[in-house]
């Protein structure tokens, strides 16, 4: 009998085993927890929104119609619509149930434990193993509001009709501001449950006064205990509906007694939940910035709402990119709310914040442009060893901090003393060309550099400068910008840019090529002009 | 710096005001140059940090027009930059300088546009905002990179310059019209020309203006060094087939 019972549950725990891995194995299966994961629990998850709007709209309607049909009779429709409801309900209640953990895997653990120690494996502390973790599933009180919400449903359990009510509680669950309502709360229980016994202590003194000193009198109002109870809650939260009045002087005097403590209770409750929210705030706000700026996927990261990070944002805004800004002080953290950007208050040196802000995989560039050079370069340092490939622009306010930016990892270090400085010194030296390289550092003027790229296909691939009449089109050719270094050149007036090519005032015969950035001056208007003509191929 | 010391400031010197950061690298821009510069500040520690650092710097009540006729303002300097952070200061020094020397270049740092026009109104012949400056570089590098690029490498780094050219007397190039010449037979770009006698604005060659160029008139080219100096000599030397292409 030992025998049978032994190879039985041998065959058992083989099988189980085999399961498991085969579930470890199976892409499919995996995909299909990932995507159920995303649906239900996963607050980042992008179909979550959708799925939570739903749940809402059928809880909200689902209670609706219970509450219409207390004096309509509604008939088929209401029946057919409660047990789709409820089905959903079932279903989503068991699809939590086998999300919550990976049960397989807790077998795996214990079966590849006892192998690696030399064990015979044992099934029984594994199932036990996964059976506390359903019921700690079972007992939560989420899963326990989502069990409520079903079983009244339930011919034989119909008296329970009123918990059905408690639906309303599952929208706790799709909502973030209720659950983080009821955090905040929790956060303060110790002096909610001060309050608490305090309220209950004043309570029942004054009942008990009230009850003792008016029960026996003639035409009295209070019949019994809880009527002293219900007169003495009323009076204290203020409301004092006025049904029952005490009749004798004691009890008028308990009744002023009554109210000054009510008064107290009232307050001290008022403030607790104030402070408890004006302790949160900061948080819930950042949280909630945060969670906006992984769900558009923003993916430009400002540090600094100075004088510098103020321009660039207004350009970026013009531009409509989305862009998050960090910024410490309250003053300016309050002007980038003003100004209608999406801010949040805090240090840019810390990781954590970096981090939740998506520097490490999500973000693609980072603008370090505080007022503070010390701060730029520990950004810039902690941002790319968190990300190497990201793009990171710093602001070097000192000249001699601009190599500490580079070697930080900065790839664009703007300086901006130091750009006056040039300019002071052309201003000097050269009054009159100095409007053009004005014009070129800062574009105030019409007139600027810019680029035109040659499209595969496009009407100038393969041709030469010398064909295009620049000048008709007021336009002068500045350079061309090629890909890639093309061999050994002889041409004296190609500069290395970084792996580019950049040829300078291009000769008449110069050919060219698809990928090629033509590099023109002019008139805005011109360029545009240009760059129509070149898509339409009218050139 | 002592009061015989001021008597050494001559004619090309340029006085600083404002030691921050700011004035200090526009002083080692200048000084790298060769342009003799003199710091101001009225604040002691600035001054003896400058002066530890080897910069020509004085303590100086920048609010005593006496002092600043002392130092030059009036006479022999003719230009200044205002360069205090604190945007008060800026206007009351340009106020004081320009009552004192109308002819006298002011340029003025800013904070933002609000107080460029107030500058601008006290007398500035040019207000610089860093900072919008910065902002708009950062814009570009995210928005069209290689541009910045580009001329960080070629115009503002050590291969091509900016560059004006006098046009002398019955120089060859008089008479041509600025729309039409290209300077074929040197590497350069022709941008611009400015006719000092109309106005101090910068004619782009792109503007499509028929302008005939004429003595004294300004070229403003962009190329590299060498060719720049080549043009200078031949407009020097009036050299005609070389100007011309003909």
């Amino acid at each position: 009998m030992g025998f049978h019972e032994g190879l039985g549950s041998l065959g058992f725990s083989r099988s189980l085993i085999r399961l498991s891995y085969a579930l470890e194995d199976s892409t499919r299966y995996r995909r299909v927890k990932d995507f159920l994961y995303d649906l239900l629990e996963n607050p980042r998850a992008r179909v979550r929104p959708y799925f939570d709007i739903f749940m809402i709209l059928l809880v909200v309607s689902s209670v609706w119609l219970l509450i219409y049909e207390v004096r309509n009779d509604l008939g088929l429709f209401d029946n057919i619509f409660e047990g789709m409801a409820v089905s959903i309900f079932i279903l989503e209640y068991l699809l939590r149930f086998w999300i919550y953990n990976e049960s397989h895997q807790i077998i795996l653990k214990h079966y590849e434990r006892a192998e690696f120690i030399n064990e015979r494996f044992r099934v029984w502390p594994a199932l036990r193993e996964i059976l506390a973790k359903k019921i700690e599933y079972v007992t939560s009180p989420l899963a326990i509001i989502d069990l409520l919400a079903i079983i009244p449903s339930y011919r034989p359990l119909r008296f329970l009709r009123i918990f059905l009510l408690f639906r309303l509680f599952k929208l706790f669950r799709y909502t973030r501001s209720i659950s983080e309502f009821v955090k905040v709360l929790s956060e303060k229980r110790i002096e909610l449950l001060t309050l608490l016994i305090f309220m209950a202590f004043i309570t029942f003194t004054a009942a008990s006064a009230l009850f003792f000193f008016e029960a026996q009198g003639e035409n009295t109002e209070i019949t019994n205990f809880f009527d002293s109870i219900y007169w003495a809650l009323v009076t204290m939260s203020t409301v004092g509906y006025g049904d029952i009045t005490p009749q004798t002087n004691e009890g008028r005097i308990i009744t002023l007694i009554l109210i000054v403590a009510g008064l107290g209770v009232i307050s001290f409750f008022t403030s607790i939940i104030v402070s408890a929210f004006s302790d949160k705030m900061h948080e819930i706000r950042t949280h909630r910035v945060i969670s906006e700026v992984e769900r558009k996927h923003i993916d430009v990261i400002l540090c600094g709402f100075g004088r510098v990070g103020q321009d660039v944002a207004d350009r970026l805004a013009r531009d409509k990119t989305p862009f998050i800004v960090v910024e410490p002080d309250e003053k300016m953290f309050r002007l980038a709310q003003q100004k209608g950007h999406l801010v949040v208050q805090g240090d840019a040196e810390s990781s954590d914040l970096l981090e939740h802000l998506g520097v490490n995989g999500r973000a693609s560039r980072l603008l370090c442009l505080t007022g503070d050079d010390v701060i730029n370069v520990y950004i810039t340092l902690s941002a790319r060893q968190m990300n190497p490939g990201i793009e990171i622009i710093s602001r070097a306010n000192h000249r001699e901090n601009v190599i500490k930016m580079q070697r930080a990892g900065a790839d664009h270090v703007v300086a901006p003393y130091e750009v006056v400085g040039l300019i002071a010194a052309e201003y000097v030296g050269q009054p009159v060309a100095f409007e053009a390289i004005y014009a070129l550092i800062t574009g105030e003027r019409d007139e600027g550099i810019e680029t035109v790229r040659i499209h595969q296909s496009s009407v100038l691939d393969g041709r030469c400068i010398g064909d295009v009449n620049f000048r008709e089109r007021k336009l002068i050719p500045f350079g061309v910008v090629r890909e890639g270094a093309t061999q050994l050149e002889s041409n004296p007036y190609r500069y290395d840019l970084h792996g580019r090519n950049f040829y300078f005032n291009p000769e008449p015969d110069f050919v060219l090529q698809a990928g090629d950035f033509l590099v023109m001056f002019g008139h805005e208007f011109s360029v545009v002009h240009f760059r129509e003509c070149l898509e339409r191929g009218t050139l | 710096m002592s009061g015989a010391g001021y008597a050494l400031i001559d004619q090309c010197a340029i006085l600083v005001f404002g030691c921050s950061a700011l004035g200090q690298a526009v002083a080692e821009q200048l000084t790298s140059r060769g342009y003799p510069t003199y710091l101001f500040s009225n604040d002691m520690d600035e001054v003896s940090d400058l002066l530890a650092k080897g910069f020509d710097a004085a303590h100086l009540d920048y609010m005593d027009d006496e002092r600043l006729r002392a130092v030059g303002i009036g006479k022999r300097v003719k230009t200044i930059f205002c360069l205090f952070s604190e945007e008060s200061k800026n206007v009351f020094l340009t106020l004081s300088a320009r009552a004192l020397e109308p002819e006298l270049k002011i340029v003025c740092v800013s904070e933002s546009s609000v107080s460029s026009r107030k500058l601008i109104a006290a007398g500035a012949s040019k207000v610089i905002d860093p900072y919008e400056i910065s902002g708009r570089k950062v814009h570009e590098l995210i928005t069209r990179p290689m541009i910045v690029d580009m001329l960080e490498q070629t115009v503002f780094g050590k291969y091509i310059d900016i560059a004006q050219i006098e046009i002398p007397e019955n120089s060859c190039l008089t008479g041509e019209s600025l729309f039409t010449q290209e300077l074929k037979n040197h590497k350069v770009i022709l941008l611009g020309v400015v006719d000092i006698e109309l106005s101090e604005e910068l004619i782009f060659s792109t503007s499509g203006i028929k302008h005939k160029l004429d003595a004294g008139d300004m070229l403003v080219v962009i190329g590299p060094e060498k060719e720049i100096a080549r043009l200078k000599e031949d407009i020097q030397h009036d050299r005609k087939e070389e100007l011309l292409g003909r």
